[in-house]
């Protein structure tokens, strides 16, 4: 009896031992293992997928950087009930980590770039039947990276430059702008030759090799390589891309969720309500039924309706109606821009001067608010569908004419540029300018470059473009300041050689010995 | 002299008439018999008088006069059975001789107790190790709920903080952070791993707190935190025994003193003139404000009503005994539309016969708890009080912000349980039973255990349509329902073995342990729920919206071997040897096995010869040295995975593509965490044992922290951060126990106890190649302690123009020139002549000097009194409320009393209140800190038995009838709601974010044996 127990025994530790590596061996089969992936073309498409999956995050076009590049350019204001939200719009960084607006559109981006790095590190062990179709991934992928990079760029100015797979333990080394453009630059010439000129229906909102020489145009501006940005404008404006590129009849067809991916849309986001949720669910990163929406309308809307998170300074009202057409209207870009006390008065022939339904408020007062991509959605839902044009054609033109002007002067081909823009609108040209000095904008290079600045606020205010711009026009002396101020009052608190670039995220700083914080935080 | 010569008198009596007794049936049973002259002596070798030495088995006593001699006849091979108050008793085997020194060793209850150190029992003089032993009657009549906040100052080492959550346990920490992810010690119950959530505390039969590692060290890989190890009552010999208790508990929740609407109406006003004159963009005017005058406290908090029953059964022969328990709780809640309740059975059993025996455990738990949205600690303060609970014009009918009449993005919290509500129900099904055969003559036991959890539980949430604040867009009603269950096995098999020969004591265990688990997860949501009249349908079914849903599952495995060896040679030097090897499947396969060991020694210097200090019963050293390990990581940390949930959509018309990638780094070199520990330490039994003193010096030191380590924002990792093996830390400390028991009389005792800890830690390395971590509040830098507070420093307030200007650094540089009067003046730490995040340093610590823990309780006839009190004493804290009532930034409310800068009234402490504006109000500035050296008298416990010869009429063997007072009398200077809360986090351990208070209580108990 007793021999038998021990026996027993004995035999079950014995068993233990030797089983031990089955019952410990136990693997995680609720997902796909990261050795077992980048084996296939499809895995290579998905990863690239999921590179575009991070514009529908709060950090990144759902919703914040909207208040963020608004809210600090001249166009925008925000008075927000978030008090640290709207001091962030306004230059008052006081916590440097604050989450919803700083880490988040930190963070958020460099997931976007991990998940470009990982296709680009691993895209050449796949075998393609179709070479074609890996050239084209890799120039998306080396688009999207640049897309990402060019915005926090704009926002930070001096970043960590991340080319490959991260691993734990990395701690990358901060850049210049000037050495991360210098990047996005080799990486964009490469993906105007990997992309395709053209896409078949079902393609749409992929990028183009169209939407990569925009944004290739955009970065060699604001690097200020001239001749180099003439080179991308030319084949969009004069080269093979006016076959395919041109304004729209209708200004305001830019901004309609009826009329999206349209000629003049060199590149858009695509959004979609497919994905219904029944609540605010952007973030979770590991839900395939997270929203792929906008939030634009709702950061924007006038509270009450919205979060009026973000709303449009006056001047641009004032600066609309300064010029009328060559029918003696108002700018209908005042229209389709924005909501103010007296757009009804000022367009008599449109009957849709609601806002969201509802007649202006009169405790409204001055304020104005934005119109651009609203919907006529009511009550709001959190989120909608209209696609976020990031690179237009119009931008091209006026981008065309200043590079153009920059270089040779103004130029009658960058005169038509501006012109085309202006025309669309009905608006004289800019040589029979009545209230612009027309003879002057159009002999004198800085007349035509101070205009270039009026001109270009008008056409894209509030689409994300005017903070680009004006960093690219300089913001480090105390005249363009003043002058900033007059317009919007919240570059009282901007102090020159601190305030052109936010803080980096202090926990960032603190974490990594290669990262310095931005001067003067 | 008089009395005692009376006592004398009656003995000598009483001994004549036990002689007499004894002749007589010397005369009657045998004539073969003995003579036999004898002493009896103390260890120290003086005389016992008095003791009684009865021949067992027979009616044949005799008593020892005052030089502790005596003379008895008995049969040769008779059996003398020695005893005296005071003395254990002693069986001597006669075998022939004529003339015995009998030595009697000191009867110490503390020092004879059973100790449980896993897979054995050890007394508590033989222990070798730290191990506090608390009782299931010290837990009686605490009458907590949960397991761990009844144990709350009654051991030392031990840092228990409660939530006050409503079915949320509260934490527990032994010795200081060892660990930067989990800090949580191992329960073992009834030697099932876990499920101390579902334990009716008044199942328990004695708790034991194994501190250091050569205790623990059993547990080896698992112990790492150190190891709680509980009994559960069982029957015992004897008639059926009932046991009922019934409580009714009264609760009610601290308040802060928030400003009524008219008061903050005012203060709103000067901050919105302030922002108008100082230009904050866009406020051109004062609120409009709401008419209402809204205490959110009041809707939200009210006397929560506990109702807790235990009925127990027990008894059994000696063949076999069992233990049967019910309970049932009630909780209605102190918060709006909360609850709770539970129903438990319990059944114990345990058997013998011949060399086998068995013992089984089985506990079910139905519980269901009503959930709290949100923290409404936070939201009391967020929400103006001017907002209405009901507003018609809102979707859904509750009051919320306006941007013109309160702009606000508080949340209204009644709307938000109304709107939002989330059950919880929950079973759980636990058992062991193991079955044991006693070989070689008891020499060797073999037992075979096998234990299992089954838990199931079900969250179901109904998503009602309407709003609970400002600015929330059109959410979707929606049905939820997230199921979990987990399967939790243990199989073990022990072999022991015990043998004792001349002096030597051997006892030695060898075993093999394996532990599998299992979880599931399936959840399924579903859009716009069937509505009737207002009534929502909660059947998914009946939902006619869209409907999404997942599942995923976990799964680990640990195989364990495990053996320890005990060896005391004369009672006097103890030594044990205790190794384990671990092997889990949540390391990678080249790292998974790991092999610990400790050692430990002791010496009970009082059995010595030499060893001659009267009023010292009882003394002994112990030192030990042992590894320890820690793998309480994720199921698969060490594996890197693909994320398939991002979509993206393309084309005309929109199709969803499928994207696919690695979201989360991983770090797949993992390996254990090991915590290396030596303690010392010294028993000492005083003054006629009632003087109980242990003393206890630790040192230990864990390397391969496995931790959570926050990695850069700009590596693209995403969904937590990657365990690694970072970092090494230390933690030193001493811990007193002390303890004093007496009686006065015959119906006075009394006991008080006192423990004392303090515990030091210091970083040793931070991982990554990392000198120094940040948090939003705290550093962590190497030699220091974790958690510093590092913080921008508050000077004072500006006062005037003049100041501002004068505020300069040593180059001139004016250092705040955007400041206005009433501002703060920040210090500027480096002398740069800006207020950056350079100027931030540490201004703080969040570690305590020391906690303490008092104990009292006395018996006077029928009256009992319980007095239970701890403290932590000289530490920092950052008061989160005052932190986030700020300074009418966001027309939050704020407290009464506050004087804030104006003109008329330049105070020198507090900043001017502006809307808009948050440049005095940062979180991260010392002005939050504050002392959070407090000491409670956690429960006050009073009770009267009913004297038995009244009880006994009625059947009924003892009535006690209690009140407890739980949390009424705290002392501190600390602002905010309660001084003892949960923190958030190891990094931020001294942040108080408006963290839930503990609730005060009154409890009523009656409880019956019969």
């Amino acid at each position: 009896m007793k021999k038998y127990i021990f026996l027993v025994g004995a035999a079950i530790a014995m068993s233990f031992v030797s089983c031990k590596k089955s019952l410990l061996d136990i693997n995680n089969e609720n997902t796909i293992s990261t050795g077992n992936f980048w084996k296939t073309e499809k895995d290579a498409e998905s990863g690239v997928i999921a590179v575009y999956n991070m514009f529908y995050r709060q950090g990144t076009w759902t919703r914040n950087i909207y208040t963020q590049m608004q809210g600090m350019a001249d166009d925008g204001v925000s008075l927000a009930g978030w008090t640290e939200l709207s001091e962030y719009a306004k230059f008052i960084f006081t916590n440097y980590n604050f989450g919803e607006v700083n880490t988040k559109m930190w963070k958020e981006h460099y997931v976007a770039i991990f998940r470009a790095n990982q296709v680009l590190d691993n895209i050449d062990n796949v075998n393609f039947a179709d070479q074609n179709h890996k050239q084209d991934l890799v120039g998306q992928v080396k688009f999207l990276r640049s897309f990402y990079y060019f915005y926090i760029t704009s926002l930070w100015d001096n970043i960590p430059l991340v080319l490959k797979s991260s691993s734990a333990s990395d701690r990358p080394e901060q850049k210049t702008p000037e050495q991360v453009f210098t990047q996005l630059e080799t990486d964009l010439e490469d993906a105007v030759t990997k992309l395709p000129a053209t896409r078949p229906a079902a393609e749409t909102g992929r990028p183009t090799k169209g939407a990569a020489y925009a944004l290739l145009a955009k970065i060699y501006m604001q690097h200020h390589k001239y001749p180099e940005a003439i080179k991308c404008l030319q084949w969009l404006i004069d080269g093979e891309g006016k076959n395919y590129y041109d304004l729209v009849a209708n200004y305001g067809d830019n901004f309609s969720n009826t009329k999206e991916n349209n000629k003049e849309s060199l590149f858009e986001i695509q959004f979609s309500l497919m994905n219904r949720v029944g609540f605010d669910q952007t973030d979770n990163y590991r839900d395939p039924n997270a929203q792929l929406g906008t939030q634009i309308e709702m950061n924007q809307a006038p509270a009450g309706i919205g979060w009026n998170n973000v709303e449009a300074r006056r001047w641009l009202v004032d600066y609309y109606k300064r010029e009328k057409t060559i029918d003696d209207k108002y700018d209908i870009r005042l229209f389709y821009t924005v909501w103010y006390n007296d757009a009804g008065k000022d367009f008599p022939e449109r009957s849709d001067t609601m806002i969201y339904g509802a007649k202006w408020r009169s405790d409204w007062g001055n304020r104005v608010f934005i119109k651009k991509y609203s919907t006529s959605a009511s009550p709001l839902y959190y989120w909608n569908d209209n696609n976020f044009r990031s690179l237009r054609y119009a931008d091209m033109l006026l981008l065309y004419a200043e590079a153009l002007n920059e270089v040779n002067g103004p130029t009658p081909k960058a005169i038509e540029c501006v012109n085309r823009v202006r025309q669309r609108v009905n608006l004289p040209l800019i040589q029979n300018s009545t209230y612009y000095n027309g003879t002057q904008i159009t002999t004198n290079k800085d007349a035509f470059r101070e205009h270039l600045k009026i001109e270009r606020g008008l056409e894209l205010s509030l689409e994300c473009v005017r903070w680009i711009d004006l960093k690219r026009w300089g913001l480090n002396d105390q005249t363009t300041i003043n002058e900033l101020k007059s317009r919007d009052a919240d570059f009282n608190n901007f102090i020159i050689g601190k305030s052109v670039r936010m803080p980096i995220p202090q926990s960032e700083v603190d974490n990594n010995p290669n990262l310095k914080q931005n001067p003067g935080y | 002299m008089e009395k005692r010569s009376i006592s004398l008198h009656l003995y000598k009596r009483l001994r004549v008439i036990l002689l007499t007794a004894f002749l007589v049936c010397c005369g009657l049973v045998s004539m073969s018999q003995q003579r036999i002259n004898g002493t009896v002596s103390d260890s120290r070798g003086n005389p016992v008088s008095g003791a009684n030495i009865e021949e067992k088995g027979k009616n044949n006593v005799v008593v020892t006069g005052t030089n502790g001699a005596f003379t008895i006849t008995v049969s040769p091979d008779a059996t003398l059975q020695v005893s005296h108050i005071g003395f254990v008793t002693k069986e001597v085997a006669v075998a022939n001789q004529t003339q015995l020194q009998i030595s009697l060793e000191d009867q110490n209850q503390e020092m004879n107790q059973v100790v449980v150190i896993g897979y054995g029992t050890v007394r508590k003089k033989d222990l070798t190790g730290a191990v506090s032993v608390i009782k299931g009657d010290a837990l009686r009549d605490r009458n907590s709920q949960d397991v761990i906040s009844s144990m709350r100052g009654l051991a030392s080492g031990v840092k228990i903080t409660s939530s006050g959550l409503p079915g949320q346990s509260a934490s527990i920490v032994i010795r200081g952070l060892g660990s930067l992810t989990n800090n949580y010690p191992l329960f073992v119950i009834d030697g099932i791993i876990g499920g101390e959530a579902h334990l009716n505390p008044a199942d328990i039969e004695s708790i034991q707190v194994l501190k250091d590692a050569s205790s623990a060290a059993i547990y080896g890989s698992r112990a790492a935190n150190g190891v709680i190890i509980i009994t559960t009552k069982q029957g015992r010999e004897g008639p059926v025994r009932v046991q009922a208790d019934a409580n009714l508990t009264l609760e009610w929740l601290p308040r802060y003193d928030l400003m009524d609407a008219t008061t903050w109406k005012q203060f709103d006003d000067m901050a919105y003139d302030e922002a108008i004159r100082s230009g904050v963009a866009g406020v051109t005017k004062r609120q409009n404000h709401y008419d209402a005058n809204t205490d959110w406290q009041n809707e939200m908090l009210k006397t929560g009503i506990l109702q807790n029953y235990n009925v127990s059964l027990s008894g059994g022969s000696k063949n076999g005994k069992y233990f049967v328990s019910l309970n049932r709780l009630d909780d209605e809640g102190a918060l709006y539309h909360t609850g709770y309740d539970r129903y438990g059975v319990r059944v114990n059993t345990s058997g013998q016969k011949g060399i086998f025996s068995y013992g089984q455990t089985f506990l079910y738990t139905r519980t269901n708890r009503q959930n709290l949205n949100g923290n409404p600690w936070a939201d009391f303060i967020a929400i103006s009080p001017t907002i209405p609970v009901k507003d018609p014009l809102h979707p859904g009918g509750y009051g919320y912000g306006d941007p013109d009449k309160a702009n606000n993005y508080g949340r209204n919290l009644v709307g938000m349980q109304d709107l939002f509500i989330q059950k919880n129900p929950e079973n759980v099904l636990k058992g062991n039973i193991y079955g044991q055969l006693s070989l070689f003559n008891k020499m060797v036991d073999a037992k075979l255990n096998v234990a299992y959890i089954n838990y199931s539980g079900t969250t179901n949430t109904l998503r009602k349509k309407g709003n609970w604040t400002m600015g929330q867009g059109s959410d979707a009603a929606y049905l939820g329902y997230n199921n979990y269950r987990s399967d939790d096995i243990l199989i073990e098999q022990t072999y022991n073995f015990k043998r004792k020969f001349d002096k030597h004591d051997v006892n030695a265990l060898g075993g093999i342990t394996y532990n599998t688990f299992k979880g599931q997860t399936n959840w399924t949501t579903k859009l716009d729920p069937l509505v009737i009249g207002d009534t929502y349908i909660t059947s998914l079914d009946a939902a006619t919206g869209s409907t999404t849903g997942g599942s995923s599952y976990q799964k680990a495995a640990l195989i364990s071997y495990l053996g320890r060896v005990n060896y005391s040679y004369a009672d006097k030097y103890l030594a044990q040897v205790t190794m384990r090897r671990d092997g889990t499947s949540r390391l990678p396969q080249n790292n998974r096995w790991g092999n610990f060991a400790s050692y430990s020694l002791g010496w009970r210097i009082s059995s010595e010869k030499f060893f001659n200090v009267p009023f010292i019963n009882d003394l002994k050293l112990r030192a030990n040295h042992g590894t320890l390990g820690n793998s309480n990581i994720g199921f698969w940390d060490y594996q890197a995975v693909i994320n398939t949930a991002p979509r993206a959509v393309f084309g005309v018309p929109e199709t969803r593509f499928i994207g696919m990638t690695q979201s989360q780094l991983t770090n797949i070199d993992l390996v254990w965490e090991r915590k290396t520990m030596t303690n010392i330490g010294i028993d000492a039994a005083m003054l006629k044992n009632r003087l109980n003193v242990s003393i206890e010096y630790f040192r230990a030191k864990s390397k391969d922290l496995l931790v959570y380590l926050p990695i850069l924002m700009s590596s693209g990792n995403e969904g937590g951060n990657p365990a690694v093996n970072a970092g090494s830390l230390a933690n030193k400390g001493i811990e007193i126990e002390a303890g004093w028991r007496d009686r006065i009389g015959n119906d006075f005792s009394y006991n008080v106890s006192l423990n004392v800890s303090r515990v030091r830690n210091e970083v040793l390395d931070l991982g990554y190649g990392k000198t120094v971590y940040y948090e939003f509040l705290s550093k962590a830098a190497i030699g220091q302690p974790l958690g510093m507070f590092y913080l921008y420093k508050m000077l004072g307030i500006f006062q005037t123009d003049a100041e501002i200007q004068a505020y300069k650094n040593k180059d001139g540089k004016i250092i705040q020139p955007n400041a206005k009067p009433g501002d703060i003046k920040y210090d500027d730490f480096n002398g740069d002549g800006i207020i950056s995040s350079d100027d931030r340093q540490i201004v703080g610590n969040p570690w305590p000097k020391f906690e303490a823990g008092l104990n009292m309780s006395a018996t006077y006839k029928a009256f009992d009194l319980a007095i239970n009190g701890y403290g932590r004493f000289k530490y920092d804290v950052w008061n989160g409320s005052a932190a986030a009532a700020a300074d009418f930034a966001n027309n939050q409310n704020n407290f009464n009393g506050i004087v804030p800068w104006t003109t008329q009234n330049p105070v020198k402490d507090r900043p001017r209140i502006v809307f808009g504006d948050t440049r005095n109000s940062r979180g991260d500035q010392d002005r939050w800190l504050e002392d959070g050296t407090f000491f409670r008298i956690s429960q006050i416990a009073l009770g009267y038995t009913v004297p038995e010869r009244l009880t006994k009429k009625i059947g009924i063997e003892r009535l006690r009838a209690g009140a407890t007072l739980t949390n009424l009398i705290t002392f501190t200077k600390y602002s905010g709601l309660d001084p003892e809360f949960r923190d958030a986090g190891i990094f931020t351990m001294g942040a108080d974010n408006a963290s839930f208070p503990n609730p005060r209580s009154v409890l009523f108990s009656l409880s019956f044996t019969f």
